[in-house]
């Protein structure tokens, strides 16, 4: 339960992650400089699914009915979490991504 | 009247924000903290013990205890300890809130609990603002309407909502209140939609009473009963007769099965032959919030006389409203999201005031300004002290009074409400005697000591007040820093130059 709720937060903040880093502006805030196209695809693309990722682990924790509420809750605050650290600390913002493959570890274990 | 469209809904958004955002923001801070409001009621009664005691054990007892003082009562009531309420508490007579007493859920004996008006209190006043009930009402339902015609005079005035989605520039004056003002508001914009529009549902039956009096000609009984609620008939003359109550305990498994963890009973007519057994469910068993739902049994053989009845597609979306609103369903997560989701809405607001006379301040400070206008200036800058960190002031406030008052105090509960207003209109009268950003500064730094400190009140031992504390430990921190940083943040060039930037963007 507590494991998908981390993993549906997680998910979210990486997709907002990656449609952020997917706009010109915030790119260049972070790398200080432009990005290229492809790449640009690619962290959007990467980002949507990302989020999606996170409302099916929201259904898994609270189930159909209430996943959606909570998905849209976690995905606001995700957004705002990462928006507030992105002006002040922008690699730790981007750096933070990284508890994801931690997460993804821990399920692995687990489930062995 | 304004030439343009945008520019009437930016009039709109600037006026109506600035006047209705004062009790928007207390509104939306009593909201915030309702959501823990039985977490808050237990920190506010520090003598109710947490126990672990089965709900058919504790019912036994609070019976036991109800067969020996109140035999002869019309109506039992019941509150049994639960995951978020760990008192045991019985009541007679109708009275739904307050009155009764509180008893030790292990040995049934009745305990001495101080008075409080507790979390409640908040609730109470998110919804009436502590006017009389349907006064209150009517006038948060109004708030409610301008702060969605605020949220949609937003949406309106804002150009850049998907170019700025993510965009916040912080220490550039004006500019980085109002990028923090369309950060909170944008991206939590489902939210606050979603609970400006819910709290409207909830009352609807108060303000458009049409549909209802049409439909049943006014008769609110009538149409509570079509949607099933019909409290059954019972023959008069059984209630004459005495007779053996039925053991409860098979009735709360039979009814925890079938709706999940329950929050009391109601017993009418107990030790007669016409004994009713009402059963009711926690609310946050489903999203449809199940608020006055009961299974009914019969008080000596123990059938179950009537089911929770279904509700039909209509009044199922209005609980289902009603339900996101209260936020009493997907357990302790779930809280948790509403309870940032709503500190982030009051930051929202609060930023929305700030800004209003961050924009305006150098025009009215300065000496040529004409001095009625500066004078209503100060109006708005006195009011924005008193009611975002006065408010702040007077919650916390609240708390420490429910810890120091006198605990055989009379009218306990109305002093602990005088303390909360008493404190919030000293710093209203504190922000007309103090420059601002020191009544600022000062207002803030006191509201994040008196959190901290709330941590020396103890009760650690409890899960429950342990929570509390360490939640208002957080805020106090939080607090703390932007007091601080209000403090000796020095207002810069860098302000007078992002003004004079966006002016020329505009």
């Amino acid at each position: 339960m507590m494991m998908w709720m981390t993993g549906a937060v997680l998910f979210a903040y990486a997709g907002m992650l990656g449609l952020c880093l997917g706009l010109e502006r915030h790119y260049k805030q972070v790398w200080h400089r432009s990005c290229p196209r492809l790449w640009r695809i690619g962290l959007r693309s990467t980002g949507w699914l990302a989020l999606l990722a996170s409302l099916a682990l929201c259904a898994k924790a609270w189930g159909w009915a209430m996943g959606p509420v909570a998905w849209f809750g976690v995905l606001s605050l995700a957004g705002w979490v990462l928006v507030m650290l992105l002006s002040y600390w922008p690699r730790l913002a981007v750096g933070l991504v990284g508890a994801l493959p931690g997460w993804g570890l821990m399920q692995v274990v687990t489930s062995l | 009247m304004k030439n343009t469209f945008t520019q009437s809904m930016a009039w709109l958004h600037t006026w109506a924000g600035l006047i209705f955002g004062w009790l928007l923001f207390a509104i939306f801070v009593t909201g915030t903290l309702a959501v823990f409001d039985k977490e808050l009621n237990h920190w506010m009664q520090p003598e109710i013990p947490a126990t672990q005691v089965s709900q058919a054990d504790a019912a036994r007892r609070a019976i036991n205890y109800l067969q020996a003082h109140e035999p002869q009562a019309g109506n039992w009531g019941i509150s049994l300890p639960s995951e978020r309420a760990p008192g045991l508490r019985v009541s007679t007579g109708e009275r739904r809130h307050g009155g009764g007493v509180q008893l030790d859920p292990r040995t049934g004996e009745a305990i001495e609990v101080r008075d409080s008006v507790g979390g409640n209190f908040f609730f109470r006043f998110h919804f009436t603002l502590d006017l009389p009930r349907n006064w209150g009402i009517f006038v948060v339902g109004a708030l409610a309407l301008v702060m969605l015609a605020a949220l949609i005079t937003g949406i309106v005035i804002h150009k850049k909502i998907f170019k700025e989605f993510f965009t916040f520039r912080p220490s550039k004056g004006q500019r980085s209140w109002l990028d923090f003002h369309n950060a909170s508001a944008v991206l939590l914009l489902p939210f606050h939609l979603m609970i400006t529009y819910t709290g409207l549902v909830i009352f609807m039956l108060i303000y458009i009473p049409a549909g209802v009096d049409a439909l049943f000609a006014g008769d609110t009984r009538a149409y509570f009963q079509a949607q099933g609620n019909a409290r059954m008939e019972q023959p008069r003359g059984l209630a004459r007769q005495p007779a053996a109550l039925v053991d409860v305990a098979p009735l709360l498994a039979q009814a925890e099965a079938r709706l999940g963890p329950i929050s009391g009973l109601n017993i009418r007519n107990p030790n007669t032959a016409a004994a009713r057994i009402e059963i009711r469910p926690e609310l946050g068993n489903r999203i449809a919030l199940a608020k006055g739902q009961a299974m009914v049994f019969d008080g000596v053989s123990g059938q179950l006389l009537s089911d929770v009845p279904e509700w039909r597609a209509v009044p199922l979306t209005q609980r289902v409203m009603v339900g996101l609103h209260f936020a009493q369903f997907g357990g302790y997560p779930m809280r948790w999201l509403y309870f940032v989701c709503g500190l982030v809405s009051c930051l929202m607001i609060a930023s929305g005031l700030v800004l209003f006379c961050v924009k305006r301040g150098r025009k009215y400070a300065s000496a040529t300004a004409d001095v009625s206008a500066r004078r209503w200036f100060r109006v708005a800058e006195v009011c924005n002290v008193g009611f975002v960190s006065g408010l702040l002031l007077a919650c916390v406030g609240l708390l420490w009074a429910s810890r120091l008052l006198p605990v055989e105090l009379i009218q306990r509960e109305s002093w602990e409400v005088r303390a909360f207003f008493g404190v919030w209109l000293l710093a209203l009268l504190h922000a007309g005697v103090r420059p601002a950003r020191r009544a600022w500064a000062e207002q803030l730094l006191l509201t994040a000591l008196l959190c901290i400190a709330l941590v020396a009140f103890g009760g650690f031992e409890d899960e429950m007040r342990l929570g509390v504390a360490a939640c208002a430990l957080v805020l106090g921190v939080l607090l703390g820093l932007v007091g601080w940083r209000v403090r000796h943040a020095q207002p810069v060039q860098q302000k007078a130059r992002a003004g004079r930037q966006q002016e020329a963007e505009a």
